[in-house]
């Protein structure tokens, strides 16, 4: 039985590592703070392997051949994809797979009926690449990706995820080795609107009831409340990015997250936070 | 157009999926696109809309959402892609300010 030792969902949007320099002084603080205090926590509890969900940005599977979810199951990683790199300002990176695990959780969700597919060429863009500048700086923690569609008709419900995410825990305890450490990780959102005409804007209403609703430990209030429509309505087409979110609230059921940092950054064009979950065993509501 | 109304195999999604995982295809891609176009069999309408690099047209012809910022970094690069960027100013005068043509 392997142990899930850290949680934790976070933005990933571009500007935290392209252009911070263009957001107001007290926002830059607040976000390379929370960031960096979000990967001391991260580290501290000694993950073996980190395993992250986060949305495909149309950049690996494509229109016309989409998955729910696709699971990466390389050796090892690089990032970002050339194209890419500008944009993100991140010094191109290697970080190691871990493609037994991978290959254990990809067949653990095809046993249990989700709509997965597996990938060793997987592109990386902002969805692994700014999440690891600041909370892996040295990339010294294996990771296996896992990327989801979240942006292309029909899109897996927040209640699909919910369950994905309790399969992976499920898949953690039963099939993954003994004593084996597991950070889980969904990255996205919170509001912005890439693509749309709200693309200037960010929703700070949806964002900070968003994140006290995950503050309460309540998954069935959140699947309730937090529907689809709700995240469409604060931004098409990014907002949505919060079902890797609901995911990682999946595999740790009541617990309460913590929110370490939001900004309801313009100048990012995006809401950025990041919040995790306490997995000592008393942490959870009962 | 919302992500709900994306056009899964309107030839310009093939196109921009491809043109960003590879180098032959977005390196000057402001000097190559015509030989793309016709290469993956884009309609006039999808062409003209190129051209005028017309990205709220674009988004009508059924071009995916989440495609619309990286035509405008395509075009005017994706480096330190702040809101006074020329790629985000382009974006956001077809866009948000609803003119359309860039070009």
């Amino acid at each position: 039985m392997a142990d899930l030792v850290f949680a934790t969902g976070l933005s990933h949007a571009p500007g935290l590592t392209g252009w911070l320099d263009q957001a107001p002084e007290n926002e830059q603080i607040s976000l390379t703070e929370g960031f960096n205090r979000l990967g001391e926590l991260l580290r501290a509890s000694k993950p073996d392997v980190i395993i992250g969900i986060a949305n495909d940005h149309v950049l690996n599977m494509p229109l016309h051949d989409l998955h729910d979810f696709c699971v990466g199951t390389a050796e090892s990683w690089t990032g970002p994809a050339e194209w890419f790199r500008d944009w993100v300002n991140v010094e191109p990176y290697t970080v190691q797979g871990a493609s037994s695990i991978a290959r254990k959780l990809f067949e653990g969700l095809s046993a249990r009926g989700f709509d997965a597919t597996s990938k060793t060429d997987l592109l990386f863009d902002d969805n692994w690449s700014v999440p690891l500048k600041y909370l892996t700086p040295d990339y010294d923690i294996p990771l296996v990706p896992i990327h989801m569609n979240c942006v292309v008709p029909p899109v897996p419900s927040p209640q699909h995820c919910y369950a994905f995410g309790l399969a992976v825990k499920e898949i953690i305890e039963n099939d993954l080795p003994d004593g084996l450490r597991v950070a889980f990780m969904g990255t996205g959102g919170l509001s912005h609107d890439p693509g749309g005409p709200k693309y200037f804007d960010v929703d700070e209403e949806f964002d900070r009831w968003f994140l006290a609703l995950l503050e309460e430990g309540d998954p069935e209030k959140v699947l309730r409340e937090c529907t689809m429509e709700k995240m469409v309505a604060a931004g098409d087409g990014g907002t949505s990015e919060l079902i890797a979110w609901i995911a990682a609230m999946g595999a740790v059921g009541t617990r309460p997250a913590k929110t370490i940092c939001y900004e309801p950054s313009v100048a990012l064009r995006c809401g950025m936070g990041c919040v995790y979950w306490e997995m000592d065993k008393e942490t959870a509501n009962v | 157009m919302p992500v709900a109304d994306v056009k899964r195999e309107l030839p310009s999604n093939r196109m921009i999926f491809d043109a960003r995982r590879d180098p032959a295809k977005y390196t000057n891609f402001a000097d190559n696109y015509e030989t793309l176009m016709e290469e993956y069999g884009l309609s006039e309408e999808e062409r003209q809309a190129f051209r005028d690099i017309d990205i709220k047209r674009l988004g009508e012809l059924g071009v995916h959402p989440y495609f619309l910022p990286q035509v405008s970094r395509l075009f005017h690069g994706g480096a330190y892609n702040h809101n006074n960027s020329p790629s985000a100013q382009a974006y956001g005068k077809s866009v948000v300010e609803g003119k359309g043509k860039t070009r």
